[in-house]
């Protein structure tokens, strides 16, 4: 088992009366590219902020590297890379001194990527910040956390304002200068095709805490929708379900993980129908 | 191997099928309908993920599986390359099936002289095959 490199336990935090995580209990090992769903408002961003460290929780607690991350030493800050949701940038710097500002704080600088992703991703170096459209200051965040070639890469929704060639160039540097590279990544996005394309590992926050964590590969091969009657839908145990179940008219459906064995027993049941379901499907019912 | 034949590959996310089995299934039939020779190389992992927009993990796996499965082997050195006839057999289904009409033509004739339901005769046939493998 490869070291872990971020590894939370218990984290709680409420906003007023509202709970927003919930003992949560997460670990995540070196190398691995792990999505991270949920629906809006689940809370991605603060589990995010509070696992680095950025936000205090209420209470847990959360390592990087094996340290707790509200009191991270710097050789271990080095280490790591964020994009958060809402880039906070210095908007009356030019792109070329906030990256100079920045490069003062790493020990490692990768001079020559920041250059190629400046000349490929077109973004004028010398122009204020705040004159740089929402697209290109997304873009201006993506190279500002990777020009240290960061172990652990934690990125809030990268894409979001991006148009599709954008989010293509950005897939295309994952893949070539990132995970070639066996970096930890944890991102979060509702782009599922994108997810698809990249994350080996699925979580779902849900309710405060991860409630499924698992190969995307293995989700997609195990998972069926189920439907059939009622009473003969109970014979899919409460353990294999990952869904709440939806009723219809004489009936109703629910999302199950079975393994092939249970697969090929349930299809012997003639009242029972199987398919198999996309991560679209997926989504919208784990997290319902 | 000429870099246009990245363009042979692609995969559809959203599918309920995984990538990497689209990525598997897609190599079959490519080697199946000769598209993809016998000693024919492939693009390299970082090249396929790269033109793919995959994580070459994807790819990877794909590779992996469908060398155990004998359809790929891997050159020391020098990557992946659709299995030689010395592995599976190297003519697709539909080429193999083709072997096979002659004899199926010369039954037909007679089933047909026998005034047999084709049926019966498929039925038959399905019983000997079973009984023989």
């Amino acid at each position: 088992m490869n070291p872990l490199v971020i590894e939370i336990a218990g984290l709680e935090k409420h906003f007023g009366k509202q709970a927003v995580l919930k003992g949560l209990d997460w670990q995540i090992p070196a190398g691995k590219v792990v999505g991270l769903l949920g629906r809006n408002g689940a809370g991605k961003s603060t589990l995010m902020e509070c696992m680095l460290g950025l936000r205090e929780a209420d209470a847990g607690a959360s390592h990087l590297f094996g340290e707790p991350a509200h009191s991270l030493g710097d050789a271990s800050r080095a280490r790591i890379g964020y994009v958060p949701q809402q880039a906070d940038l210095f908007e009356w710097l030019t792109p070329r001194q906030l990256l100079d500002y920045f490069r003062a704080f790493y020990p490692r600088w990768n001079t020559e990527k920041v250059e190629g992703l400046f000349s490929r991703w077109q973004i004028d170096r010398d122009k204020a910040i705040s004159t740089l459209s929402g697209g290109q200051k997304q873009r201006l965040a993506i190279i500002r956390a990777l020009a240290h070639d960061p172990e652990l890469l934690i990125l809030d929704e990268p894409v979001a304002s991006l148009d599709p060639v954008g989010r293509r160039d950005f897939l295309h540097e994952l893949i070539d200068g990132v995970i070639e590279r066996n970096t930890t990544v944890l991102f979060s996005t509702h782009i599922l095709s994108d997810l698809e394309r990249i994350a080996m590992e699925v979580a779902f926050l849900k309710e405060g805490r991860i409630t499924l964590q698992t190969s995307l590969d293995e989700l997609l091969e195990t998972t069926r929708r189920v439907s059939g009657p009622s009473e003969v839908l109970l014979q899919i145990a409460p353990a294999e379900r990952i869904s709440v179940p939806q009723t219809m008219q004489g009936g109703g459906s629910v999302l199950a993980r079975l393994s092939p064995e249970r697969l090929a027993q349930i299809r012997t049941v003639p009242a029972l129908s199987v398919e198999p379901v996309s991560l679209e499907d997926l989504f919208v019912e784990v997290t319902q | 191997m000429p870099p246009s034949s990245l363009t042979l590959f692609s995969v559809s996310p959203g599918s309920p099928e995984p990538l990497y089995r689209q990525l598997m299934d897609q190599i079959r039939r490519l080697v199946a309908g000769g598209q993809l020779a016998p000693g024919d190389d492939l693009p390299s992992v970082r090249d396929l993920a790269q033109s793919l927009t995959l994580n070459p993990m994807t790819v990877s796996k794909a590779y992996g599986l469908l060398e155990m499965e004998g359809v790929l082997q891997r050159r020391r050195g020098l990557g992946m390359q659709v299995a030689g006839a010395q592995g599976k057999p190297a003519l697709d289904v539909a080429a193999r099936l083709e072997l096979l009409r002659p004899i199926l033509e010369r039954a037909a004739l007679e089933a047909r002289q026998l005034e047999l339901d084709s049926n019966f005769v498929l039925e038959l046939f399905q019983q000997i095959f079973e009984e023989k493998t």
